[in-house]
């Protein structure tokens, strides 16, 4: 196999996997899937073999023209370590969210499958996209899989998460197509040269422009990301779109779909603005840390089970911000880490509150009443398992993801600064970045509170006469899903390297760019 | 990441591996009926595994991430017997309560390491010892000179990290989960409770020690002042409150508050060899006394399994109105002595170690840290002195307060218990009263004796200070005389007033329950800490959360976001299309953006 082709191929497989679902017969479909999902898995470990993570260029690049006129429109693909990790995370949580769909895809096999996997092609696009257009199509593509997915497989109020989902991705999606057309114009003055889509090139042109153009560009491009990661005050379209969403698609959509956000961020707004990323590190440590443990109270007050999961997302995902906003190297690796995390744990979560639900019929903490342990010992303990990777514990990937935020947070080279903040007394932005970790590490406790809380409502305690001899613990199905994302979640605990090697050059290359373009006074003896 | 082994992790090696040994003999017994033996026997190994990490942890990040693998075990221990809903609370409790000392452990360390964070250069950070000087002594050493860790800096990052150390090792006001911890099956008790993971935090800052002293490397520094009187209330409080518990395991667990806020105390005056000389000798003597009182409820709990509905209460009621089991009440036992003999024994020799009676091992390390107190120049050293000296006293009453109403008198249940054999239970009790005794004698120096007939003045470092010692001499932290006499006799007295009330019948407890109601509410509502948090968090922390999250995000954001999407696709008629999820509307907003993006790329075209 030419290693040239292997990111179309990659992109191809879901597509063509449509028509192969669609002619064949309806009791294939699930088969059908679960086969194309592995093609995947295997063709991403292909891809990874193909990649050298040291070598910061993009890899396995095809390019075409797509569109010449009046934009120049590619089709464009690539990867370097850091999407390479983001590619396998897809093609891995495609696949056991496949398995996962046993009951779900009962109904209406045909369509829902070849939906999720327009949906897994529209995801994998995203991560490999190399021209700006093509990464907007694909990135607005997933919407319509999405919406269906909810609208026809949702729980009762389906129509009003995927309207409300619709309506706020859309909305970001505004802002991203604003950013990017004033992108090409802004860039269309300082000479034709420059006018292009392709991404390679603007993350070597867009630097050019003035911080104040960049800050605009990053701005709108950020909205989007920020509604999809989701980040307060954008965030409140992910509880209702997780409450009514089955659980695989749950998983793919705390799994994969906030990654989009998340990949965003990293790869456009630090990427193409350094500039504007140098102004907005402080408020984005802030927004993180705020979102990390206003989220984790939402968790708090919650009386649906999936909802917690669904906050804790939110919270998690503040540590991505968290971590991009401190611009320093292990902040950077520390967010990027967590995407992948977060993404094993989070479709962890989402599938156990499935197995649950798929018992009892309610998601209402109170009417499970706890006690569910005692006939469903083996979903106790993988909730378990993923309830302590959720809240950060050693040895666990959400555990490596956190530390290393954290770390990066106070060596960030805006903490370094004595640069005095625009407001009364002389509050430096070193203790903005101080504040921020404070507030940050206050999220430790709820998070322990809100999961613990949870797993005690839900397993401990005596458990409620109605569930008597009526529940079963784990299927085989479910139990190759829970314990192969234990796998993961535990591997990366242990040995983060695994991953962190694919993109740490990268990252810290991104990261010292960045920096290097804070540009106030530092202390003498802090990079001597 | 690494290992390290140096004279205090090796002491604290022989703490954790003979008591994890001793313990898992033990459970063969205790555990064996249990239908999670095996479970019990996992979570038990993952337990030793983790706390050997800890100890010979070779840096502050290693230590945290072990420091929290042993609170996970103690979560899934004492959370054991999941069914009862207190296990439940209290596992969730002790798992919480510790975030929250380990999120000001790790703000401290942050912040430790913001201050020197020039200094680590590319070198493993935050190492305990390091032969090229990469480590805690050289980074303080470094930042005080260039001016980057003052003084004042130092004592609010040791203070931060200091939480840490109190929630783990159960100081005041991070305390409440100890004592719950307690509905976790008793070898958990004996081994992570009273032995091991509790000893972490003295161990902790023992092993931190620079970052509590001045920036110089002094003992006279703010933040060791705080450890020794965090120390201090700790000790004191911990044993009135458990002047009137009746549980048995609970009273233990007071005690085991109370003897770690010795050790606080110990390193906080400067007795660096005495604070982990009381660890070591405190985790033999208490992890048999709780093995001990394992036997005594094992043995007794067949003669109340019987009452079905009981035990039905006992698994659903919260924490906060929790009863006491039968089996553990010190009001349903006496007269055991004569059932059950050998335990019987051991817990003699464990109360009497505790109370520092003269000859066990108790008495050689408590004396040390007390007589470490008088000779401190701190503030206020006097009062925490004689504080000590006092709690010694009560020490002493309250052990021998349980073991008369374990062991002595007349036994006050209904159905006799099964006269003791040995057992695979006994055998661990009897191995550890040998250390209960013996491991005291490493406080003399053999030549104290010649010394004592022959009168030479100066004194000798003991055996344990030759072993163990902070800075370059061993210190002579020998016990003096005077103090030694002073705290014996408030032992001795402990003792007989226990004696008094509980086999005489002096009618002291009746005076105290009626004359001073109050002080006798206060000490058995345990100081009315738990009523205060659970007031904090179920009347006032969730309600506040509850009314912000409704008002902000169900409110304003919500809101906002649907005026903006509202405003963004133009329409109120399209609104109303849009709750139907229609085809139309998809077309819509298909049209819209494409409209949008002409009208972009008209007005952003490029001019001329």
């Amino acid at each position: 196999m030419d290693p040239q082709h292997l990111l179309t191929i990659l992109l191809l497989i879901p597509l063509a996997g449509i028509l192969f679902i669609v002619f064949l017969p309806e009791q294939w479909s699930r088969n059908t899937s679960i086969v194309l999902a592995g093609l995947m898995v295997l063709v991403s470990a292909v891809v990874g073999k193909n990649i050298h993570p040291d070598n910061l260029e993009m890899q396995l690049v095809e390019k075409m023209t797509w569109i010449s006129w009046p934009l120049p429109v590619e089709y464009h693909v690539g990867v370097d370590g850091f999407s390479f990790c983001l590619v396998m995370l897809t093609s891995i949580v495609t696949l056991l969210a496949i398995i996962a769909s046993e009951s779900i895809g009962k109904t209406r096999s045909r369509l829902y499958y070849s939906m999720v996997m327009l949906l897994t092609a529209s995801i994998t696009g995203v991560f490999i996209s190399l021209d700006l257009v093509q990464f907007f199509v694909l990135y607005e593509l997933e919407l319509i899989p999405m919406y269906f997915l909810i609208a026809i497989w949702g729980g009762p109020r389906r129509d009003y998460a995927a309207m409300k989902f619709l309506i706020y991705t859309f909305f970001g999606g505004i802002f991203m197509l604003g950013g990017l057309l004033y992108l090409y114009y802004q860039l269309g003055l300082s000479g034709a040269q420059y006018q292009t889509f392709d991404m390679v090139k603007l993350s070597t042109f867009s630097p050019i422009l003035t911080p104040g153009v960049q800050l605009i560009g990053c701005l709108a491009f950020m909205i989007a990301f920020l509604i999809k990661l989701p980040s307060f005050p954008f965030h409140t379209w992910l509880p209702d779109a997780h409450v009514e969403a089955p659980t695989p698609i749950s998983m793919i959509l705390a799994g994969l779909l906030l990654k989009m956000g998340s990949y965003g961020l990293v790869r456009i707004c630090m990427g193409f603005f350094p500039d504007a990323l140098a102004v907005l590190g402080v408020p984005l440590m802030i927004l993180g840390a705020f979102n990390i443990v206003w989220a984790a109270i939402a968790c708090l007050v919650q009386d649906d089970m999936k909802r917690v999961i669904a906050f804790s997302s939110v919270s998690h995902m503040g540590f991505v911000t968290l971590g991009l906003g401190s611009l320093s190297a292990a902040g950077l690796n520390g967010a990027i880490f967590q995407m992948i995390s977060h993404g094993f744990i989070s479709a962890l979560l989402f599938f156990m509150v499935g197995t649950v639900y798929d018992r009892c019929h309610t998601r209402q903490i109170a009417e499970l009443g706890g006690g569910l342990a005692k006939q469903m010992p083996a979903i106790f303990y993988f909730w378990m398992l993923a309830a302590l990777a959720n809240l950060g514990l050693p040895a666990l990937s959400g555990f490596v993801a956190e530390a290393v935020v954290f770390y990066g947070t106070f060596t960030s080279p805006i903490a370094a600064s004595v640069h005095v903040m625009p407001v009364p007394f002389a509050i430096t932005q070193a203790d903005f970045v101080h504040g921020a970790i404070v507030l940050a590490a206050t999220g430790v406790i709820l998070s322990a509170g809100y999961m613990l809380w949870l797993l005690k409502r839900l397993f401990y305690g005596p458990e409620l006469p109605k569930w008597s001899g009526h529940l079963s613990d784990m299927k085989p199905y479910e139990m190759v899903v829970a314990a192969s994302f234990s796998v993961f979640i535990i591997g990366l605990g242990i040995y983060p390297l695994a991953i962190t090697s694919q993109y740490t050059p990268l990252a810290d290359r991104m990261a010292k760019d960045t920096a290097a373009k804070v540009t106030v006074s530092m202390r003498p003896q802090q990079f001597e | 990441m690494g290992v390290m082994v140096d004279h205090l992790a090796a002491i604290m090696l022989i703490v954790v591996t003979t008591i994890s040994l001793l313990v898992q003999v033990y459970t063969h017994g205790y555990m064996r009926e249990d239908t999670g033996y095996s479970r019990f026997y996992s979570y038990l190994s993952l337990f030793t595994g983790s706390m050997l990490g800890l100890v010979v942890s070779t840096n502050l990040f290693e230590s945290y991430f072990f420091w929290e693998l042993v609170g996970v075990c103690s979560y899934f221990l004492i959370g054991f017997w999941w069914h009862k809903n207190t296990a439940a609370e209290a596992c969730m409790k002790a798992f919480v309560v510790n975030r929250i000392g380990d999120f000001g452990f790790l703000v401290g360390v942050l912040w430790f390491l913001s201050a020197t964070y020039g200094f680590w250069n590319g070198h493993p950070v935050l190492m305990f010892s390091d032969q090229a000087g990469y480590d805690l002594v050289g980074a303080i050493k470094w930042a005080a000179s260039n001016g980057s860790l003052t003084a004042a800096s130092l004592t609010a990052i040791s203070v931060w990290m200091l939480m840490g150390p109190m929630a783990k090792s159960a100081q005041l006001p991070l305390h409440v989960w100890l004592a719950d911890a307690m509905e976790g099956p008793t070898p958990i008790s004996a081994l992570i409770h009273a032995a091991t993971m509790v000893a972490a935090g003295v161990y902790l800052i023992a092993r931190a020690y620079p970052i509590w002293l001045t920036p110089q490397g002094t003992t006279d520094s703010a933040g060791l002042a705080i450890v020794a009187w965090v120390g201090c209330i700790t000790a004191f409080a911990a044993a009135t409150i458990a002047l009137t518990q009746f549980d048995i395991k609970r009273v233990l667990a007071w005690s085991t508050v109370s003897q770690l806020g010795y050790m606080f105390c110990g390193l906080g005056v400067g007795a660096y060899t005495g604070g982990i000389f009381h660890l070591f000798n405190h985790a033999f003597f208490k992890a048999m006394l709780f093995l001990c009182s394992g036997a005594v409820i094992h043995g007794l709990h067949h003669c109340f399994s019987h009452d079905r509905d009981l035990k039905k209460r006992l698994n659903e009621v919260s924490l906060m109105d929790r009863l006491i089991p039968p089996d553990q009440d010190l009001r349903n036992m006496g007269g055991l002595k004569e059932y059950m003999p050998i335990t019987s024994f051991c817990f003699l020799i464990g109360c009497l170690s505790i109370s520092g009676f003269p000859g066990m091992s108790g008495f050689f390390s408590k004396d040390d840290i007390i007589s470490s107190a008088f000779r401190y120049a701190g503030p206020g050293h006097e009062l925490l002195a004689w504080g000590l000296v006092i709690t010694a006293g009560l020490t002493a009453f309250y052990m021998f307060r349980a073991y008369f109403l374990t062991f002595e008198g007349k036994y006050r249940g209904k159905e006799k218990p099964h006269k003791e054999t040995l057992s695979v239970m006994n055998l661990p009790l009897l191995a550890l009263v040998i250390p209960s005794i013996a491991s005291g004698y490493l406080g003399m120096n053999p030549g104290m004796w010649s010394q004592i007939f022959g009168g030479t003045p100066t004194p000798l470092p003991n055996v344990f200070t030759q072993f163990l010692h902070w800075g370059p001499h061993p210190e002579f932290e020998a016990a003096d005389p005077t103090v030694m006499l002073i705290s014996t006799a408030f032992g001795l007295g402990g003792i007989a007033l226990a004696y008094m009330v509980y086999l005489n019948n002096l009618g002291l407890n009746t005076w105290c329950q009626n004359s001073l109601k109050l002080l006798y509410q206060f000490s058995w509502k345990k100081w009315y800490f738990d009523e205060a948090y659970i007031w904090f968090s179920q009347k006032f922390a969730l309600p506040l959360f509850r009314t912000a999250w409704n008002l902000i995000d169900m409110t304003i954001v919500d809101n906002m976001v649907n005026l903006s999407s509202f405003v963004a696709v133009g329409s109120g008629e399209m609104l109303r299309y849009s709750e139907n999820g229609r085809g139309q509307w998809y077309a819509l907003v298909i049209f819209g953006s494409v409209s949008a993006l002409g009208l972009l790329y008209f007005l952003l075209r490029p001019l001329g």
